[in-house]
Parts: C-alpha cells; structure tokens; sequence
C-alpha cells in the first residue's frame, strides 16, 4: 500500500513538473457536502458539477448539451420525456453507467429526504426502456424538463448501496458526504471539510479535456481581504468573490485579472401587501399604504438605481426591469423598460394615493447575503426620504433575515433572486403565484400578492409546448407584475471573480466555476 | 488543600451548568439554521419536518437538557453543517489551535519577561525606550489589523511566507502536526506573532512595572549592601518575586490565546477550532457552538483551578495561612 502511494506520487510530481498546471483557488463557502442530493444550494452544486454529471449540462454560453444523454425527445403529444443514454461511461471507481443508475438517481434525488426532491415534481414515472433509454412520464407536457434537470446529477446504484448511503442525509451526514462516485472530469481524491478539497483529472472520461489541470485544490478562505492577499502574493490562483471594494485596484495590478459578470440574481425591493396596517415606526396600526399600487410605483420612481450602480456598486452591475435578467429564457423584452427616475411623479403619485404628507414604515435588509446589501438599503433609506417617506432601516444577518420575513415581521423588505431553472417562470412560481402550500407556489411570496390571472396563467405557461405562445404568456404576466409593481426589481447582481494574469477560464452567469474549462499558461 | 480541590470542582461544575443553560437560551437569538440547510426551492412542510427532526421546536430547557444527556456521554451530537460528529470534528481541529496556542504562549512568555526584565533594569537606556514605545502597538492595534498587516507586509510584499492556511501537516496518530515539515513552520510564523503580540506586551509591560517594584524593595538593597553580583540580584531575587503576579495573569492569557484564537484563525484561515466557531455562528450549527462554549469554559475553569494551585505553590503566605485555619 505505502509502495503503491509513493509511486502514484512519482508519477503525479513527473506530470507536475511537465505541465507545471497545479491550480489552487478559494472561495468564501466550503460546499458543506459532497451528497448532490443532499443540499440544493449553488455552493454544493456548482462545486459538485466539477465531479458528477447529469443526463445533460449547460455550456458556456448556459446553453443545455448533452452529458450522459446524447439526445433526448419529447414522448407522443408531451406525455414525457425520452433520454437515450451515453454507452461507454464508467465511475471514477471504474464501474459502469447505465439506466439503471438513472433510475436509482432519480429515486434518491426524488425522495422525501432530497433537498432536491422539487426538481421532480412533474414527474409522474420513470421507465427503464432497455440499458440506455429511459422515459420520465410528466403529469403534464412539460417543455422546460430537460433543462431543469442540468444539475441533477448521477450516482452509481452499486457503489451508493455498498457504502450505506441510499438515503441522502443533511442531518447526521453519511459515506456520501464526504466521499464522491461521479462520471465527471475530476474525482475528489482528498477531503477534509472546511479545509481543504484536492481534485484530480479523471482519466477514464468520456469527454476531451479542454484543460491542462493536473491537481486542483480548494481552499474556502472566509475573509475577503486574506483572500485578496492570497491572489496577490501568488499562494492561490483564483479566488471568488472579489470585494467590490478591490477591483479597481486590483485591475492596476498587472499581477492578476478581474473577470466580471452579470450574475443570474435580481436584487429588488418587496412589499407587504396582505397586511391591513403598518408594523414599524409611529405609524404602525396604521393602514398599509402599500396595498395600493400607486405608492409601489411612487417608491420605484423614487429610487435612482443609476446612482446606487455608480456609487456602491462602483459602475460593476446593470439595471434591472424584471424578476430576471435579459440573459434568462423566457425574459420580457416587451416589458424591457424600468420605471424612470423621477421624483415630482413619484411624489405626485402619494399624493393622488392620499399620501401627500408621507409616512414611515420599516425596511428589512440583510447584511451579509448580496453584495453591499446593507449600503444599498441606506441608499434607498436616502432617496425615499427625498418624496417624504421615512424608511426605518434594520439591517441584519442572514440567519435572522428569513425567520423574520417569514413570520411578516416587515413593511418593505430586500429580496434577492437567482431563477434556478434560468427561465423566466421560475420566480413567478416562486415570487409571485398566490401562496399555495399544498401546489408548492409562492413558497418565497412573503407579502402575499394575489393575482388571479397570474394563477391562471402559471400552469398553462409550465405546460405550453409552443415557444411563441408561451412567451406570449410569459410577457402578460411580466406585464401584471409591472402594472402592479408587485416588486421594484433594482439591479442584476454583478459577478467579481480574480485570477492571476496566467490563468484563463470561463465565468458562468450561475456562478459555478468549473475546472475543465481552465487553462494554466 | 484536598478539601480546597473539592470544593473548587464543585464550584467548576456549577459555573459550567450556567454557563450551557445561558448559551442555549442565547441560541434562538443566532438565527435560524433550517434555512441553511434547505435551498432555495423548500416548502414550510419541509421546513416545519426538519426542525422536528433537529428538536428546534422544543424549549431551549429540553435542548439542553439532550445535549447534557449525551455530552456526558461524551457524544455532543452532530453538526448541522457538516454532517458528522461533533466530537470528531474537534479532535480534526484542536490541534491546529493547540499547536498555535502553544506557539505563541511560549514566544509571549519568554519575550515577555526577558523585555520585561530588560527594560526594568536598563530602564535609562535608548533601548529600552524603544522597545517601550513599539510595545504600545502591541497593546493598542487590533489584532485582525495586525494580521492583515503582517500578511501585506511578509506574504504580498516580500512574497517570504504564505498568506493563509497552515502549510503540510503531518499525521502522528490522530494529531495533525505542522511542526515537522518546512511550510507548516512557515505558515506558523505569522499567526503567532499575530495572536501573541498582545501577551507579549502585556507580560512585558507587567514584568517591568513588577520589577521596578522589587528592586526598590529593602531585601534588593540589603543584598546590594552584602555584595551579591547584580546577576544573582536581578534573576535570583527580584525577578523570582515578581512571578506572583505574572503567573496568574500569564494563566489567565493562556485561557485567552486559545478563546481569542478566533480573530487570528479568521484572518489567516488557520483551521481550528476558532475558525469552526465562527463557521458555526454564521451557520446557526447550534451542537458546534454548544459544544465549542463547553469545552472553552471547561478550560477556563481548568486554568483558573491550576493558578490557584500554583500560588499555593509559590506563595508561602498561602500555606501559612491554610494551616492557621
């Protein structure tokens, strides 16, 4: 055993100093498992995609291509879905991939105790048609399945049942936690948890390598600054993300690169609009004045995101009009203008809602989920007070931040939103379909809006098969929730990753990093 | 003095009962772990089912006393974040901060009381005063503004010693060790002087004040007058008698390098068991924190126990007085 490591090690120090491609990076978060179904959270997911690999996966450009399907097609009028399966594949413990390894993927993702059990809900059944065909049967046509799988990922039946671990486990974790069995590029050859994570190439892959990576190592570093002085002095080679604060210095150095994106996340204002009255401030008993629409649209009048963008974003995110970005499907380009700056109209809108005088409620804002999101709700503190209303900020963790808003303990809130599926529909199932425990809607719709055309069209919108009349669909709602101003959706999160001026990759809108797509000069 | 221990244990066992029930009634003030652990697509059915499984819906009296069942059993449960026991997490990290710990306690103390003996009897000289005025950065500058300093200066700058982690440790048994390879020396280099930086000063600062003290005393005079050399005067006399006190405060700042390793550990990654707290809090991984606060207030007691025996040990005074009563 110990001859057989210092040999591996040999080998693997040869190749080091042949291609000279070690590649370390740090991140804020450790994925807190290695279990793809264990933990929906991008951390754990766009880490894990390195390692295991679904029936497809998205590309560069977020595009969906084939990975362990080769093609797939729609069964009879949209009963369901047909993958033809990858022959050829093997584990990174040698064994091989076939449908049956789909099918026990989809039971462990699916089942009551995966975090990632919502993906499958139009599923009806899963059939094995022989070794590598199989059919998901939908309840209804269900056009977007594909693509809302790209990060269910595949493991092996016969490894997962010899180790124990059938059932992913958050709670007391099991062999899957820390250990991993993918198809994917790399394999995870080290794990120690909060520290470390080494990833070797995998070499029996099926796919070409595009990278000339001979060992990856991840290093969660929590504080930005130490982050930041690992980038410089050389110690990693890539860390995500860099403090808004660093770029432009970071830009003059010629030591390293900035690569910057526009992130999948909105980041918008929302409302109670089911409470009677207001909860915070003197005026709390009050009636809530953002029952009507008149001071929603008042409020996104009176927010100039051009100078929140230019001043606390410092010039690194883009406006946003909609629950999603112009780079989702499904986005409204009818629906593309966001309210215009302008605070006579929005104060001329109070005061035709009967709110000359003002009044004063409370702001909820995190301080440690988006980026600068606590400066952001002082700046729109700010500009509110300028039409007369007077927002009481408070500003706290994360971990305090959703119990509060789920409890209503808000009259105005910050909200975040990144589509998981990267389409347009996703935040209305979410946001603003009215909240329905037993459909599974609205389960992130705290202020309780309410809208019966929206409700109407949701479904039909999952089902539509035709892409023009779906968007068609898709554009009413975004229209609605416009009228209405639901939400006042302000920015597009920006993406701020560093690397140092030899390392090229790709950055992706959904944040994951992926090693294949590195290239050490 | 056995009656002494006792009663100290007891006393310990009290502090330590207090010291959980006021933690876990903090907890609920933490946040909320369920949202960490479920994504973003989770329903409240999924949130009510996981909070039943964890027990969060009981009263924080019945949480605690389920994590006092199985503590003294010596399983503190598992952690939220991780997935595996807690117990075996810590033992992952002690190490790190024990090796830290101990690095940086030997270096406070022995440059502590050298300087200190050095400025106390060279108190005239350029020196001295220099080594005076440095020694109030160490006192006044925050320690994670240190750290970043230290890391801008040695690891960005001069490009001498690594920026954070703690370089390739060594497995002897279940210890991980950074002591016997060249980079896990390295990385350690800067996180002591970081985390010990203020023990210095302070034991440096104690020591001189103690000394000037003593050596105005009458016996230093009178051992003058006998014409004992100023080396017998200085180390056998006068610095053995200024130990009283440096001894309990040294005990006490033992305690705290290993407490508030947590700043330092942060700033440089360093993986231990501060690190994991702080990783805990951000997490709500409420059996880390109690298990965390436990063994931190287990040592407190431990330390504070061990200086009071050690002062029976030193002070004459002290046994004189036991026998009387």
């Amino acid at each position: 055993m110990i001859l057989r490591n210092s040999a591996i090690g040999l080998t693997m120090l040869l190749v080091g100093t042949a291609q000279a491609a070690e590649f370390k990076w740090a991140s804020t978060t450790d994925p807190q498992t290695m279990d793809p179904h264990a933990v929906n959270s991008a951390p754990v997911l766009g880490f894990l995609n390195n390692v295991y690999e679904g029936l497809v996966r998205r590309g560069k450009d977020m595009s969906v291509e084939p990975a362990l399907a080769v093609s797939w097609e729609p069964i009879g009028d949209g009963e369901g879905w047909r993958f033809k399966l990858r022959e050829g594949v093997t584990f990174h413990d040698g064994s091989s991939f076939d449908a049956q390894d789909v099918l026990f993927s989809y039971q462990r993702a699916s089942g009551e105790a995966a975090d990632t059990r919502s993906w499958f809900a139009p599923v009806s059944e899963v059939k094995v048609v022989d070794d590598y065909t199989v059919d998901f049967m939908t309840t209804t046509p269900n056009p977007l399945f594909p693509s809302s799988i790209a990060n269910w990922m595949i493991m092996d039946q016969g490894w997962t049942e010899a180790n124990d671990a059938v059932v992913p486990d958050k709670e007391t974790g099991n062999y899957a936690t820390i250990n991993a069995n993918g198809t994917g590029a790399f394999k995870v050859t080290e794990r120690e948890p909060g520290l470390k994570t080494v990833l070797e190439p995998f070499g029996g892959w099926w796919g070409d390598a595009e990278h000339n990576i001979t060992r990856a190592e991840f290093n969660p570093i929590q504080n930005p600054a130490t982050a930041v002085a690992a980038l410089l002095s050389g110690d990693v080679d890539m860390i995500n993300p860099v403090p808004i604060q660093d770029v432009a210095r970071l830009q003059q150095n010629g030591d390293v690169n900035v690569i910057q994106g526009i992130e999948a996340r909105v980041i918008m204002l929302g409302f109670s609009h089911d409470a009677e009255t207001l909860k915070y401030t003197d005026d709390a008993g009050k009636p809530n004045p953002f029952r009507d629409a008149r001071v929603r649209k008042a409020v996104a009048q009176a927010v100039n995101v051009d100078a929140i963008l230019a001043t606390i974003m410092r010039g690194n995110a883009e406006p946003a009009s909609q629950l999603v970005s112009p780079a989702m499907s499904g986005y409204s380009g009818a629906n593309a203008d966001r309210p215009a700056f302008d605070v006579e109209a929005a104060k001329a809108l109070l005061a035709e809602a009967g709110y000359a005088d003002g009044f004063s409620f409370g702001l909820k804002c995190p301080n440690d989920r988006y980026l600068n999101d606590e400066a952001v709700c002082q700046a729109v503190v700010g500009m509110l007070a300028q039409i007369g209303i007077t927002a009481e900020l408070d500003a706290m963790p994360v971990r305090n931040y959703w119990p509060e808003l789920r409890e209503d303990n808000y009259d105005m809130y910050l909200l975040g939103w990144s589509p998981g599926t990267f389409d347009a529909e996703h935040p209305v199932r979410f946001l603003v379909a009215t909240p329905n425990e037993e459909k599974k809607l609205g389960s992130w719709n705290f202020g309780g809006f309410s809208n019966a055309r929206v409700d109407e069209l949701l479904p039909m919108i999952q089902s539509e098969l035709d892409q023009a009349k779906r968007q068609a669909m898709l554009d009413e709602v975004a229209a609605i929730i416009q009228d209405e101003q639901v939400y006042v959706p302000m920015y597009v999160q920006p993406l701020v990753w560093g690397t140092r001026s030899n390392v090229e990759l790709t950055q992706r809108p959904d944040n994951f990093f992926l090693l294949r797509w590195v290239t050490v000069n | 003095m056995f009656a002494y221990i006792v009663r100290r244990m007891f006393q310990s066992v009290i502090v330590l009962l207090v010291v959980g029930l006021v933690a876990f009634s903090m907890f609920r003030f933490v946040g909320d772990p369920i949202d960490n652990m479920l994504g973003q697509e989770r329903t409240q059915a999924d949130i009510d089912r996981l909070r039943t499984e964890l027990g969060l819906d009981q009263p924080f009296v019945v949480q605690y006393a389920k994590f006092l069942q199985g503590a003294v059993q010596g399983n503190f449960g598992v952690s939220y974040r991780q997935g595996r026991p807690v117990s075996t997490i810590l033992i992952e990290r002690a190490p790190a901060t024990l090796e830290l710990a101990f690095v940086s306690g030997f270096l406070a103390i022995t440059l502590g009381i050298a300087l200190g003996v050095f400025t106390a009897i060279r108190r005239q000289g350029i020196a001295a005063n220099v080594i005076m005025t440095v020694s109030l950065i160490g006192v006044s500058l925050p320690t994670f503004l240190i750290g970043i300093l230290l890391i801008y200066i040695f690891s960005v700058e001069l490009d001498l010693l690594p920026s954070f982690g703690r370089g390739e440790t060594v497995m002897i048994g279940s210890w991980s060790t950074g002591f016997l390879t060249a980079s896990g020396l390295k990385a350690l280099i800067l996180p002591a002087i970081t985390l010990g930086l203020y023990q210095m000063t302070l034991i440096m600062r104690l020591v001189r004040s103690e000394m000037l003290e003593v050596l105005r005393a009458d016996y230093v005079r009178f051992a003058r007058a006998r014409g004992l050399s100023e080396r017998v005067i200085n180390f056998r006399h006068a610095l053995k008698n200024t130990l009283v006190p440096v001894i309990t405060i040294t005990g006490l700042q033992l305690g705290s390098i290993i407490a508030f390793a947590i700043i330092t550990e942060t700033v440089f990654q360093w993986p231990g068991v501060g690190l994991l707290f702080i990783n805990a809090i951000q997490f709500v991984d409420i059996p880390v924190m109690a298990a965390y606060l436990m063994l931190i207030s287990v040592m407190f007691v431990t330390i504070n126990l061990i200086v009071d025996l050690l002062y029976y040990a030193i002070d004459p005074r002290l046994r004189v007085d036991a026998r009387a009563t």
